[in-house]
């Protein structure tokens, strides 16, 4: 039988299992890491060191857990809080800003696919709008948990993806099904 | 209808956008940063504590003349009265329950938490 994510937690809150510890990094390392090429634009290595400090973070502060939300949802808020302090320091270091970022990564490959079309659309969606139709629409999370994670009200999530999801729609129009 | 057929259309591309990152090698690197073990940390806490202990009680008993401070504190407990005694015990009883409890309380605390 397998264990759930509630008895591996556990198993780290009671004995500091680093094993039941590697068994949750296994579960969740793509979902995290997914969320975080997506919000670094694709930067594969970025994303990989943010979700690394992300897990640690996690291990460190797993007592604080309380087991309200998913542990999927606490993760994901630990993983965008380490994206969102890059983001700032990166900022503060050179004074490079969003946009900036977009033209450096923006792959510029001939690959006239939905799938390129799709990403460069979510490229193009502001932070806030990215963000929220991410984690709601990509990774399945309600609007509620989209809020926790985000750390702002039920209301902006909502607005967020509403406005995000327009925006997506209207720049594939030319892709909608008949 | 189109609306919400272009919605799940939308969200459906999203997912499949998504594909499973395989591991390679990112649970074991993760798993190498970690701090050792508690427990790990604990023995090594116990054995700093065993050692300052035996160390102190061997200076204890050198500056004490041989521990002679027991044997005086022993001969005074043998005169005192049977109600003394009692109390004696009674309260180093409950001192040692109390403490108990509050060890207790204080695990089930963190482990709620």
């Amino acid at each position: 039988m397998e264990l759930t994510d509630g008895d591996l937690i556990a198993r780290v809150l009671v004995d500091d299992d680093q094993h039941a510890f590697g068994e949750l990094v296994r579960r969740h390392q793509s979902s995290v890491r997914g969320l975080l090429r997506q919000l670094t634009r694709t930067d594969v290595a970025l994303a990989d060191d943010l979700a690394q400090n992300a897990f640690l973070r996690a291990y460190k502060n797993i007592r604080s857990f309380r087991g309200e939300a998913r542990f999927s949802t606490w993760l994901y808020r630990i993983a965008y809080n380490c994206f969102r302090e890059d983001a700032r320091r990166r900022k503060e270091l050179v004074g490079i800003d969003e946009e900036q970022l977009q033209a450096e990564r923006d792959p510029q490959v001939a690959d006239p696919g939905l799938r390129h079309d799709l990403m460069h659309a979510l490229n193009l969606l502001p932070l806030h709008e990215r963000s929220a139709v991410l984690l709601c629409c990509q990774n399945g999370l309600s609007h509620e948990e989209a809020a926790r994670v985000l750390d702002i009200p039920l209301g902006t999530v909502k607005t967020n993806v509403l406005r995000g999801r327009e925006k997506l729609k209207r720049t594939l129009a030319a892709w909608k099904p008949e | 209808m189109d609306e919400i057929k272009h919605e799940d259309w939308l969200d459906r591309q999203l997912r499949e956008a998504a594909p499973y990152i395989d591991d390679e090698g990112f649970t074991a690197r993760v798993l190498r940063q970690l701090p050792p073990p508690r427990h790990a940390r604990r023995s090594f806490r116990g054995a700093i504590l065993l050692t300052i202990t035996l160390l102190a009680s061997v200076l204890a008993y050198l500056l004490s003349d041989g521990g002679r401070f027991l044997v005086v504190a022993i001969t005074r407990l043998t005169t005192l009265p049977m109600l003394w005694l009692f109390v004696l015990a009674l309260g180093s009883g409950i001192l040692v329950m109390a403490g108990g409890i509050i060890a207790a309380v204080s695990k089930t605390r963190e482990l709620q938490s």
